[in-house]
Order: C-alpha cells, then structure tokens, then sequence
C-alpha cells in the first residue's frame, strides 16, 4: 500500500530516468557485445558471432609489438603533461576572472576565453601550421626577419611537445573555467568579508577562501581526468602531430585507428580498446581510493 | 559545492541528451536494419505485402525510402510502420526457408529490383547536383536501369577514407552495396581470403561477353587468386606515373642547361639557392618535395643499383597498391642525398607536414620553387590549377618538363603503373551479382563508356581526328554534367578511345590546349624507363596485414633519415630499419622469398 502510494507520487521521476538509462543501456553496454572480438579472429563477413575463438592469441600480439609499447608511452607522457600544464591553466583563469569587478570586461573576456573550445580541431590544426610551420610559419618568417634562426616548432620533438600543450591550453582553458567559476560564487561572500576584515590582502584570501572553496570540484575533475590516463582523443595528437615526431605523437588512439579502421585488424585494434577500458578503471579506482583518504571523500 | 556538482550533473546530462537525439537519428536506420537481417529482406523488390509474406514486405518498406512507400498509398502508412513496430520487437527470428533465395536469381521479368552501387564523393558536386543524383546517374538510370527494370542506389564513400569507410561497410553485412571497389590490393586479398566475395568468372561468361573483350585477360588476371575471378580489375589506360619539372625562366636567367643527371640537377638546384633567381627575398624553395609519393619517387627509384630479378621480386615490398624498393641495395643512398638536399636548405624545412602537397603546390604557384617531381601533367589539369596560377602569379615563369634523375647505367628508372585500376567486387552477401555484371557490362558496350567520359556531341565536345576535345566556351552547366565521370565510369581509368594511340592523345587533350606540347613530353617522360609493378603469383598475406601500417612507418624513416644530422644517419637508419623488419617487413621478405623458390620449383 505505501508502496504504491510513493509511486504513484514519485512516477515521473522514475520516468524521467528512462531516457539517459536508455541511452546507456544502448550505446554503453550494447557495444560491449562487440568485446569478444579481441578472443577471436574478426572475419568480416561472418560477422562476430561466426568468427572464430582464438583465445589470448591476439593480447600475445599486441604485447610482443614495440608500436604498441611506443604509443602507450606517449600516451601516458601527453596526458600526464597536460595534467601538470592544462589542468591548472583553468584554475588559475577562473579565479583571475572571478577577482574581475568591471562586469563587462569579465563577460568580454569569457567569451574570448570560450570561443576556441568551438573550433574544430582540424582547422586548428591548419592554423597552427600557418602560425608555427618552419618555411612559412608566421612566428619564423618574423623571426627570419630579425636575423634570428628559425625555431621548428612542428618537426623537433620537444618544441612539439611544448607546441603541443599550448594548443591545448589555449583550445580548452576557457571553457573548463565554466566549472570553477561556478564553484566561485557558490563560495560565501561573507568568508571573503571576514577575510578581509582580518587584514588578509588579495592572495590570501585566494590561498584561504577561493582555493578551498573549489577542492571539491578540482578533485572531482582530477579524479575524472586521471580516469582518463590511458584514453587519448584521435583529433588533437592526429591533427597536430605529423611524421617527423611521431616518436612522441603516435599515441594509442592513433595506433587503433591504423590498425583497426585502415589494416582491417579489427581484433587487434579491440584488444587494445579493451586494454585502455581495464586500465582506465583501475587509474579511476586508485584515483579514488587516494582522493578519500586526502579528503575523506571521493566521488564514488 | 553542491552547486558545482548540480552543475556538472546538468551538462553532463545535457551533453547526453544531445547526443543521444543526434545517434538515435544517426543510428536508427541501423537498428532498423539490422532486426531485419538476412531473415526478411532477401525480397527488397516487393514492396507490397501480400498475403503470409507480410512480415517481408513491412521489413523492406522501412528500408526504403519513404518516398517509395507513399507511393502505394497513404492507408498503407501506418499500417506499415505499425507492423514494423512489432517486427522490431521479434527480432531476428523468422522462418529460415526466407533466408535462402538463389544468388542473383531475378531479372527483367516484372520485378522491380535495387542495385547498390559505391561510388567515390570527393565532396566537390557542383550546385544543384549530389554525388547520388546527378546527370550521371539519370543517364544511368534512364539507360540501363530503367529498361532492365532496376532501380540504381548510389552510396557515397568519402575518397579520402575509402578503405577506412569500406572495412565498415563490409562488416555490417546487411548494409553494403552490390558493387564495391577499391585501389588497395591488401583490402582486395582481405576480403578474398576471407571467403566475402563472389566469385564472378561464370557470371562473366555468361552476362559479361562486352566486359570481357573490354578488360582483356591481362587486367583480369589481377583480380585472379587461385583461378578464381575474385575481382574485376578495371583497365588503366595511361601507365606512366611521374614526371619533373624546372623553372626555365630561372635556368635562362642564370644562364644554366636543362639539367639532364642528377648532378646537374643538385648543381641547378645550388644555382638557385644561391642566387635566387626568382627574387624570393630568400624564400626561394629550390626543389619542391612533399612525403607523397609524387614528389620521392622518382629521386629515390634513380638510386636504386642494378641487381637480379629474384632480388628485384623478393626484397620489393608492395605497401598498398605500390612496391617500394625499401629494402633494394642503393634505397639507403637515395635517403641520403635527401638528407643532403635538406641539410644544406635546398628543400621546403616543412616539408614532412605535407602529406597531401598541399603545402608543395600552394609554394609552386607563389613562385618559390625551382624544380620538383610530380605526376605527369598534373599541374596542367584544370581541376589542380598550379601552372595557370604560377603563371597569373609570377608573369613569365615558364616550366619546363625534365627527367633528371638517372640511375648507375644512366637511365631514368622509375615506376610505372600496373595494366589493372580499382578492384571492382561483388560481396557473397549481395543478391544482386547478375545486375551487378549486367551493369559493368552495359557500361562496355555501345557507346556508353564513351558518353559517360564525354558527354554530348556538339554541347560538351567536338570531334578533331576522331578524338572529342572539351568545348572550352561550354556553359557551366553542361561541364558540370560530367563532374565525376571518373569515379562513375569505373571499369577504365583514363579516357577509353578504342585503341593505345587515341588513348594517349585523348589523356593529353584533356588539359587545355595551351599546354598540349608540354602535356605530351610529360607524358613521355612518366614512359621512360618506367617499370611495372611486380606480380605474384599468389598474394603476399603479411602485405595485406601490415601493409598500411608499414607504410605508415616508412614515411616516417623518410621523414627521419631525412632530417637526422648527417652525422647519426647511419646509426639512425640501422635502428628504423630493424623496427621496420620488426613490424612486419622481414614477414614479407620471409613469405615472398618463399613464394620466389615455390615459383622456381
């Protein structure tokens, strides 16, 4: 009886989370049917279920192929200098922007702070070449002009790196000040009143307020981000990266999609996936275990 | 706190919602497709239901386009999709005996059937027309598909990921089209070893007599693996590949010869260098190179030393559909005098992030380059522009075409092109084989190869010695018809003509006429000395498996043995080489080095 009642009071609530359980239900936990193809010899036209079991043979594969070991390299080396470089760069803008107090400027330069997050990473990747290329790159041709030696920013492997987490920075920093900010102002104004009041100058209350104020939320997103250690978007290294530095631009994605989409090698390419998939799990578990004991919570 | 997570929630959701309008729409047609496999839809030409074929007649209508089902009536609408809404709850079960209908097993007699045709969208359908509707596909429509009762699909892959997009399309099964092809011969013996295609030699005895005579048996002994016709080669016409070119404006300038070896080339190329004949202010770009083939092989070909043909056949890799000589004696010098070439400024410093020359003609249109390699007469096309836009850019710049790079015998050794284009196939899932030959052989009959590459007599062209030379005053309107003629007429590449000669006059009369003298020394040029690939016997597995990543990884040496210090070059190119041998190019030399000694048994 009582259980009818909350339901029929609380229905639309259950029906609202229909959708998004839809949503993972199929494009989450459907696919992973397709998981089987790393045990088998993926043959095309007779699909997943006709293919042969093959058992590990395919993990033997990939862990004996040196471009699989060079790619997951780099991509732990990229994701972990984006996590040292790109994810204080939002920090450190949100808080700047909310010490703002002229309100027009503040939405001024959010909106510019937005727009790369818009551009797509193929036309950054054609900007970049104008603005970095060596022959014709905008920054040399000014630096040639100076009598000053060029600097290859795209074809030497570090300054790549360095050309590489600048575009990175400056492509997603603005928009991750959304969360930050929003964080901000749910911080008591009178925590910043009181602060002041006791002779605390702007970096202090920085360092004691604003800073503590937004902990959660910077743990939650690193949690988050070092779920994502292992997984590398395809765009970002693919568009920016070219032959010359491949040593550091080849990452798993990249591999998968050699392998995989170009070579027909479907089972390896998904052994790789399913590789990412276990490893990410344990990066988002230890992520989480670490962040509770620091600050008596997580978020799972 | 909790607001930034209420935050964070909503455009976590938010992101979710959209994409999930956004894949439900993209994806829905797939669904749909896939609760109909195989049981129901082996009679797409029966729209209507009739009496116990019901559940058939609803799975199709759904795959069709609506349009189609409106056309029989707007009661049958909601029954329709009622009735496939209770299909979609049944899936994949259905009475096998459906399942069966004999391959390719209908024909004019009344019924009304699709055939499913790839064809190649490289994005650029003029205003007004779609890569699946246009003047092409009308004619094909009203001429071959409408009297033979055939309703002609056309599916749009990208050009630029045509394998990526085809691997797809073939593992769906149930969605790919009657009619694919591919360059790739790797793709090709992929999808033969693993028993996904139909074996067409009777067909083509029976429906293909025109298409036969047309191909001939060298072009069909490509698509051959152990006596079975597995694919049908189409014919290429023009089989020289690459050509060179230099600034005779700025040779005359500087008083130097047309340089005719590659010392002289290399002496050139410092000439200008040094003395920037162009007045580039120093940005002068002495030898245009890119990482395509177009622009490396000719140098790297000329290096190549003298050896035995079980050399040439076992140490070539063929990555791809090209063989590289990677692993032939003299390979190694070639990287170094690139290397050479780069280290004392006289080609592009960025040269590695060109990999589809973009960079290479954008810099020869501006004036900055002195000479480079490309394929013959590329520049004089209309549709590439680099010579005219050279022209309007720098008034005077005159390029003359070369062949410079002479091997040690002193000829001009290059590659050429195999006598087979695309690898045309017909997947076993497809019904409709018998279509699929009838249609590649009514495109080699009469005249309709002919009109399909020129269009109309008097409006798109005029006959000059038997040959049609484009109306260069023709509105553009009716050029536009013939905008994709080359990946619509897809038996042949190259303009057909009826014999080896017309051909050849034909492909220069492409470009406009201005460019016709230099248009023949070019192609002359690409014959020199040219060589055809190599054929084996039976194909290479290990090429097909590591082919593309191997080629991935050879631009890469390129790139690297190119821009290492001079110093560390051999060191450099003793640990790429062993990770190539490691990735899979000792497995080729292994397997064809076997294939040579079965072949000499």
């Amino acid at each position: 009886m009582r259980a009818s009642i909350y339901y029929a009071r609380y229905w639309r609530l259950y029906a609202m989370l229909v959708l998004p359980v839809l949503y993972f239900v199929i494009f989450k936990y459907g696919p992973m049917y397709g998981v089987q193809i790393a045990f088998k010899d993926f043959n095309f036209f007779q699909g997943i279920h006709g293919s042969e079991w093959i058992g590990l043979e395919a993990f033997r594969e990939v862990f004996n192929n040196q471009e699989f070991y060079k790619t997951l390299r780099n991509t732990l080396m990229l994701n972990g200098l984006d996590l040292v470089i790109s994810f204080p760069a939002p920090i450190i803008l949100a808080i700047m922007l909310y010490e703002l107090n002229i309100n027009w400027f503040k939405r001024i330069s959010q909106t510019i702070l937005y727009i790369p997050h818009f551009i797509s990473w193929v036309i950054i990747g054609g900007i970049v070449m104008q603005v970095f290329g060596t022959q014709s790159g905008m920054i040399n041709n000014v630096l040639n002009g100076l009598g000053l030696d060029s600097i290859p920013f795209l074809t030497d492997k570090n300054s790549w790196l360095a050309t590489y987490l600048a575009t990175g920075v400056w492509q997603s920093a603005g928009w991750g000040t959304i969360l930050y900010l929003a964080a901000l102002t749910g911080i008591n104004r009178e925590l910043f009143e009181a602060a002041e009041i006791d002779g605390a100058n702007r970096f202090r209350r920085i360092w004691h307020v604003s800073i503590p104020g937004i902990r959660m939320t910077i743990v939650t997103l690193l949690i988050i981000q070092l779920g994502n250690m292992i997984s590398i978007g395809f765009e970002r290294p693919y568009v920016i990266g070219n032959l010359a530095v491949r040593d550091f631009s080849d990452v798993l994605s990249t591999f998968v999609y050699r392998i995989g989409i170009e070579s027909g090698q479907y089972t390896i390419a998904t052994v790789v996936g399913l590789f990412q998939a276990v490893i990410g799990l344990i990066f988002l578990l230890a992520a989480n275990t670490i962040a509770k004991k620091l600050n008596g919570e997580g978020i799972i | 706190m909790r607001f930034s997570f209420g935050l964070l929630m909503k455009f976590g959701l938010l992101r979710h919602l959209i994409s999930l309008i956004l894949g439900f729409i993209a994806e829905n047609k797939f669904i749909v497709s896939k609760r109909c496999q195989q049981a129901y839809c082996d009679y797409p030409q029966r729209l209507m239901p009739t009496g116990d074929d019901t559940n058939t007649g609803e799975c199709n209508a759904m795959e069709k386009q609506k349009s189609k089902i409106k056309s029989y009536g707007k009661l049958l609408i909601p029954m329709t999709l009622s009735m496939s809404l209770l299909l979609s709850a049944c899936s994949g079960s259905g009475s096998p005996s459906e399942a069966s209908q004999p391959e390719g097993a209908s024909g004019g007699s009344g019924e009304r059937v699709t055939l499913k045709l790839e064809v190649f969208d490289r994005g650029n359908a003029p205003s007004g027309m779609t890569i699946s509707n246009n003047y092409l596909t009308n004619y094909v429509q009203d001429n071959f598909g409408t009297p033979n009762n055939i309703d002609m699909e056309f599916y749009p892959v990208p050009r630029s990921e045509e394998t990526a997009k085809l691997n797809i399309l073939m593992a769906s099964a149930n969605d790919v089209p009657d009619i694919v092809f591919t360059y790739d011969s790797g793709t090709f013996y992929r999808y033969a070893s693993q028993g996904g295609l139909t074996e067409v030699g009777e067909l083509l005895d029976e429906y293909g007599p025109n298409l036969k005579a047309f191909l001939g048996e060298d072009a069909l002994a490509y698509g051959q693996i152990d006596g079975e016709q597995l694919a049908i080669p189409g014919r290429r016409l023009v089989l020289g590949k690459y050509a060179s070119y230099v600034r005779q404006d700025w040779l005359d300038k500087l008083g130097l010869p047309v340089p005719t070896t590659t010392e002289q080339l290399y002496d050139t190329l410092v000439a200008f260098k040094e003395q920037d004949p162009g007045e580039t202010g120093g940005r002068v770009i002495p030898l245009g190179m890119s990482v395509a083939p177009a622009q490396l092989d000719s140098l790297l070909w000329s290096f190549v030393e003298p050896i035995s043909d079980e050399e040439r056949i076992t140490r070539t890799q063929k990555l791809g559909s090209s063989d590289y000589p990677v692993l032939l004696p003299g390979y190694k010098e070639g990287l170094r005098f690139l290397n050479k070439l780069y280290h004392e400024g006289l080609i592009s410093k960025d040269f590695a992030l060109d990999e589809d020359k973009k960079l290479l003609w954008q810099d020869v249109q501006n004036g900055l380059v002195g000479a480079y390699s490309e394929d013959a007469g590329e520049l004089l096309f209309e549709y590439n522009g680099t010579y005219k836009n050279l022209q309007a850019n720098s008034p005077g710049a005159v390029m003359t075409p070369i062949d410079p790079y002479v091997n040690a015998e002193g000829l001009s050794a290059k590659p050429g092109y195999a006598p087979n284009a695309m690898f045309i196939m017909i997947p076993k899932s497809s019904k409709r084989a018998v279509e699929a030959i009838k249609y590649l052989d009514w495109m080699a009959s009469e005249d309709h190869l002919f009109f399909m590459q020129n269009g109309v007599e008097g409006e798109n062209y005029t006959l000059v010695d038997g040959i049609p030379v484009a109306n260069a005053d023709a509105s553009q309107d009716i050029k536009d018809r013939l905008y994709n003629y080359g990946d619509m007429a897809i038996i042949v590449n190259g303009k057909y003509m009826g014999d080896d000669e017309k051909n050849a006059e034909a492909y220069i009369r492409q470009v406009p006429e201005v460019y016709h003298d230099m248009m023949r020394t070019s192609v002359e040029i690409s014959d020199t000395n040219k060589s055809a690939p190599i054929i084996m016997p039976v194909p290479i597995e290990a090429e097909s498996r590591y082919g593309s990543a191997l080629r991935a990884k050879l631009n890469e040496i390129i790139v690297k043995l190119t821009m290492s210090s001079p110093d560390t070059f051999d060191t450099t190119y003793d640990s790429l080489m062993n990770e190539y041998m490691a990735g899979g190019g000792q497995a080729i030399l292994d397997e064809r080095t076997k294939v040579y000694e079965d072949m000499m048994k």
